[in-house]
């Protein structure tokens, strides 16, 4: 006899009360994950979010109102839930799930864990967690109206790290320097050109025309002389642009009244970037904006109309006066900061976000392209990824359909699921697949994980390795570095400061060399990873490495190799909180965010398409017009086309 | 008639819609913010939907229902706080509702649906109903049709959920597609290849369409037996008879049909506390559909039974969401809608899209 709570048998409903879950990330998600759980019966959850809630959160995240912006998400996510159920044994934090202290047993203590989160390194981290741990995880992502959700279990299903996944898309520094040619290369020298400016320098972010340029060198003698050029005309080209700035002492009359700055960026580079014919041959050339002469076009035009008011485009006297405004700004915020400071570009600080829209603006106007108001800009600089409540929501109710399929011990029953836009040709709008084993190669769940890397041992510092190889790339949270010369030199310490004096050292500099081979553990994640080096010395201009095996992720993969449809794992690559004051400088690599997802062009590739190559074609996975077009049915399919689609044969 | 103001969008607005607007523009957010919303049925169906619309920012949503606060509702709901039982569910989930955005006017109604006068739907541009009867929502799907609101309904049972949608005879919606450009390309003879001058990838065009829906009742006049529904069996050659039955297009309406027929038969929905007598009912029924259907009653699991009682949550919130998604296209007027069923089955995890009705 069959005894239901609600809609649930009485023994999964008990099984619910009494086991505890980890939901991570209370974000949008998260706050449609909780309330599911709860109304479904789950009474022990703990929540993790590192972040505080902010106004445009508000359009979705339902837990949260006007009253609590500034507050930590997982606090007020917990105190909303209560509200409504007040029995449920919550336990917030608002901390980041990378911290060591919650390592592989407080992991443990947990029958399932949920992810909830917009960004890669907390999913690698959380994924190496569970794996170590040996526990369920449910792995889900949402991108305007798409979503996904799948399940993890070691040794029985793959990894979230199974399939590499491509990092986010790079420009080569010459585009960003000499040739930009769509916006976006624009917006990314605009980037470049605050933190040159006002923000923490990196050599790879250099603003300047730049000499060395692949397109030029072709003719050596032509680049010798260039380059003899330039350091005979001095100053601005051979100086970096932090360090030209600086050397006006930031000075607002230099800088401001004289319009310096913007003579030379403006103007001056660009005349400069004229006298390297050999790039105008093909393309059109570069108009040098006569920065005087738009100073006397006089006032902006009032801003008028039914739109809104980011989404106006100003023109070239506009975003001038624009530029002279924001640049006045964010200098005196910066001399009001004190000696040494430097400010972090943030999307929703308006100084910083004007100074890019002005720049960048000003740049695609030098070169041919169409301006793009702040709306759009804002777009692009800040990899926003637009976001609905009724995607979330259904994405959360599929989680905690997966969730009970686990605890009733059906795993085997669970899926992984698409929502598309549109249905399919077989009619479906959710898409249920079955979820594929793990890869004997993962370099994360393998037994023995093994990769091979491509890199200069003479240029490589060891820092480079621990933070752009190891952590940004392997996703190691701290990694302990071992060679394996005989001796056990060890190379890299987590703990802090013990191999400090390594890291401004090369790798050859510790007999590495072709062939050597790391042995490179982290604790945290209880994970060891061999890497096996291999010495380069023609790696692509700003490529410092490269990993054997993995597709490249310089060229966008054309939309028909891409069947599948894994969602946007994240905006982000890095794990800083979307309202941290401490965001990182947003990768340089910025996701062109295209409002229409139907239609896979380039850019919306990057946004939702994760793996190089994914190995099943899943023809459920297509989306609307596209697979349309490709599968004219009057009629069901042939019954082997069937065969894919599992469910159907249930 | 939905009409677009003029206005503009204030700075609190914008802020707050901003990650919609950039998925469905601003004229959409302008559309929706004019339009008044009918929600009836405030159990667990209804909150998703109350939700996903306040939380989107129409004009004005108004929440109809006559039920009680029950204890087995403030499990299923999270819009009702607790200790409110014996008061009026409408009315108990407005405070909540209204929290979720301040800006969208939300209001409680608790008379019974039936008893209101046709002028009352026609201050609504989109109608939705959730928990009613058939014949009632055959009914008000009348009205709608005739002044052109748009109608909704939906219903969870268990694991079990759909959505029905009438647009209108002619409903005319705009599709953003990107604009094809092809780089121009030039031979390049000397040197390394040039890169090639793009044009803005980002440029992208309306394109104008209409969608016909049908009314609800002809939507249910399936001729179960028709010959076209018979042919579409023979179509899987490599089954047999019976295993070829799991591939009609019938199946998804099967839950529903049940379900609403024992709604019709009993004034309520099926009950765990008398779960025994209503499993009885629901098997009886189930025969008596499968019968009528011409499909072998031994297809369908024993216990299908237990599946079906309740509302399970996050059924409500995955039918919920593609629901509202649904209201929020057809009062935007943007992207094509479903037509006109949605089926989710909980168990499999499948959601499907099929048109029954007069080709």
């Amino acid at each position: 006899m069959v005894q239901l709570v609600g809609s649930l048998r009485k023994e999964l409903a008990d099984s619910l009360s009494a086991c505890r879950v980890l939901v991570v990330g209370a974000g949008g998600i998260g706050c449609e994950l909780l309330k599911n759980l709860v109304l479904t019966g789950f009474k022990n959850i703990e929540v993790i979010d590192l972040d505080i809630i902010d106004v445009s959160n508000l359009n979705r995240q339902f837990l949260f109102q006007k009253k609590h912006v500034g507050k930590s998400k997982a606090q007020v996510a917990k105190e909303s839930v209560l509200q409504f159920c007040p029995t449920a044994n919550i336990t917030a934090y608002h901390d980041s799930i990378m911290n060591p202290e919650y390592n592989v047993e407080f992991f443990r203590n947990f029958m399932l864990v949920m992810n909830a989160l917009d960004n890669r390194a907390a999913r690698n981290h959380v994924n190496r967690m569970c794996l170590a741990a040996d526990i369920p995880l449910i792995e889900s992502g949402t991108a305007g109206y798409l979503g996904q959700v799948t399940v993890i279990k070691k040794g029985l299903t793959e990894c979230y790290e199974c399939q590499p996944k491509p990092t986010q898309k790079t420009f080569p520094g010459c585009t960003i320097r000499n040739t930009p040619s769509e916006p976006i290369h624009c917006i990314v020298w605009a980037k470049y050109l605050f933190n040159q400016l006002f923000g923490e320098e990196d050599a790879d972010q250099e603003v300047s025309p730049d000499t060395a340029d692949p397109e030029l060198s072709w003719n050596p003698a032509d680049t010798e002389a260039r380059a003899t050029a330039s350091d005979q005309d001095g100053d601005i080209k051979r100086v970096s642009t932090k360090d030209w700035a600086r050397s006006t002492g930031y000075d607002a009359v230099k800088l401001f009244n004289k319009d310096c700055l913007s003579e030379s960026l403006f103007k001056d580079d660009i005349q400069y970037l004229l006298t390297m014919d050999k790039l105008w041959k093909k393309r059109k050339a570069p108009l040098p904006l006569d920065w005087l002469e738009i100073q006397k076009l006089g006032k902006i035009l009032e801003v008028t109309g039914t739109g809104l008011k980011d989404q106006q485009v100003l023109g070239v006297a506009g975003y001038s006066q624009l530029f002279s405004r924001s640049v006045e700004t964010l200098r005196s915020m910066l001399a009001d900061k004190g000696d040494g400071a430097e400010l972090v570009w943030d999307k929703d600080d308006p100084p910083a976000m004007d100074f890019v829209t002005a720049a960048a603006n000003l740049r695609m106007h030098i070169f041919s392209m169409n301006m793009k108001s702040r709306f759009d800009i804002k777009s692009m600089a800040g990899n926003i990824i637009p976001a609905i409540a009724t995607t979330n929501a259904v994405i959360a109710g599929l989680i905690v359909l997966e969730a009970l399929k686990i605890l009733s011990g059906d795993v085997e029953q669970c899926r992984t699921i698409f929502l598309n836009k549109q249905p399919n040709p077989r009619k479906k709008l959710l898409v249920p697949c079955a979820l594929d084993p793990p890869s004997a190669n993962c370099y994360v769940c393998a037994s023995k994980p093994e990769v091979t890397v491509k890199l200069n041992v003479h240029n490589t510092l060891v820092l480079a390795l621990q933070d752009k190889i190891l952590k940004e790339k392997f996703g190691m949270v701290a990694p302990d570095v071992q060679i394996e010369d005989g001796k056990g030199t060890i190379l890299i310490s987590s703990e802090e400061g013990e191999t400090e004096a390594n890291n401004s050292k090369f790798l050859s500099d510790f007999g590495i060399r072709h062939g050597s081979r790391l042995q490179v553990d982290d604790f945290l994640q209880d994970y060891t990873l061999l890497v096996n080096v291999i010495h380069c010395e023609d790696l692509e201009k700003d490529v410092e490495f490269e990993v054997v095996g993995d597709a490249p992720d310089k060229a966008p993969t054309p939309p028909s190799a891409q069947e599948d449809k894994n969602v946007a794992n994240g905006n982000k690559d890095s794990a800083e909180p979307s309202t941290s004051s401490k965001a990182p400088a947003e990768q340089d690599d910025v996701l062109i965010v295209d409002s229409d997802e139907e239609e896979p062009s380039s850019s919306t590739m990057d946004v939702r398409m994760e793996s190089g190559g994914h190995k099943r074609k899943l023809h459920d996975a297509e989306t609307g017009e596209a697979s349309a077009k490709r599968q004219r049915l009057d009629q069901p399919l042939a019954a082997d086309e069937e065969d894919d689609d599992i469910i159907a044969l249930d | 008639m939905i009409e677009k103001e003029d206005s503009i969008i204030s700075e609190e607005e914008a802020a707050q819609y901003d990650r919609q607007i950039r998925l469905w523009g601003l004229d959409a957010q302008k559309r929706l913010r004019g339009s008044r919303v009918l929600l009836v049925g405030l159990r667990g169906l209804g909150a998703e939907v109350a939700k996903n619309l306040i939380l989107a920012g129409v004009k004005g949503l108004t929440m109809l229902d006559h039920e009680l606060v029950t204890e087995e509702s403030c499990r299923a709901q999270f819009l009702i706080p607790v200790n409110n039982q014996g008061q009026n569910r409408a009315q108990a989930s407005l405070e909540r509702a209204q929290y979720l955005n301040p800006m969208v006017e939300v209001k409680a109604d608790t008379d019974r649906v039936e008893t209101k006068p046709d002028e009352f739907f026609l201050q609504f541009e989109a109608v939705c109903l959730t928990g009613c009867s058939r014949d009632l929502m055959v009914r008000v799907d009348q009205l709608c049709f005739q002044h052109n609101i748009k109608l909704f309904c939906g219903d969870v049972f268990g694991y079990h959920g759909y959505m029905f949608s009438d647009l209108g005879q002619e409903h005319n919606y705009v599709e953003e597609k990107p604009k094809v450009v092809k780089p121009k390309t030039e031979e390049s003879n000397d040197g390394p290849e040039a890169k090639k001058t793009k044009i803005d990838p980002n440029e992208t065009t309306m394109i104008k369409k209409t969608a016909c829906f049908c009314s609800l009742k002809l939507a249910l006049e399936v001729d179960w037996t028709n010959e076209k529904a018979k042919s579409s069996l023979k179509h899987t050659p490599h089954f047999s008879t019976t295993q070829s039955i799991v591939f009609s297009p019938f199946v998804p309406l099967f839950v529903p049909t049940v379900l609403l027929k024992f709604r019709t038969d009993k004034g309520r929905d099926p009950h765990p506390e008398s779960f025994e007598a209503d499993a009885m009912l629901l098997r009886q029924i189930r025969d008596d559909v499968l019968e009528a259907m011409g499909l072998s009653s031994d297809l369908l699991p024993h216990d299908f039974v237990s599946y079906c009682f309740s509302e399970m949550a996050p059924v409500c919130a995955v039918v919920g969401g593609v629901l509202g998604q649904e209201v929020v296209k057809a009062l935007s007027q943007r992207d094509a809608p479903h037509k006109n069923f949605f089926f989710f089955d909980g168990m499999k995890g499948s959601g499907v899209v099929d048109y029954f009705g007069p080709k």
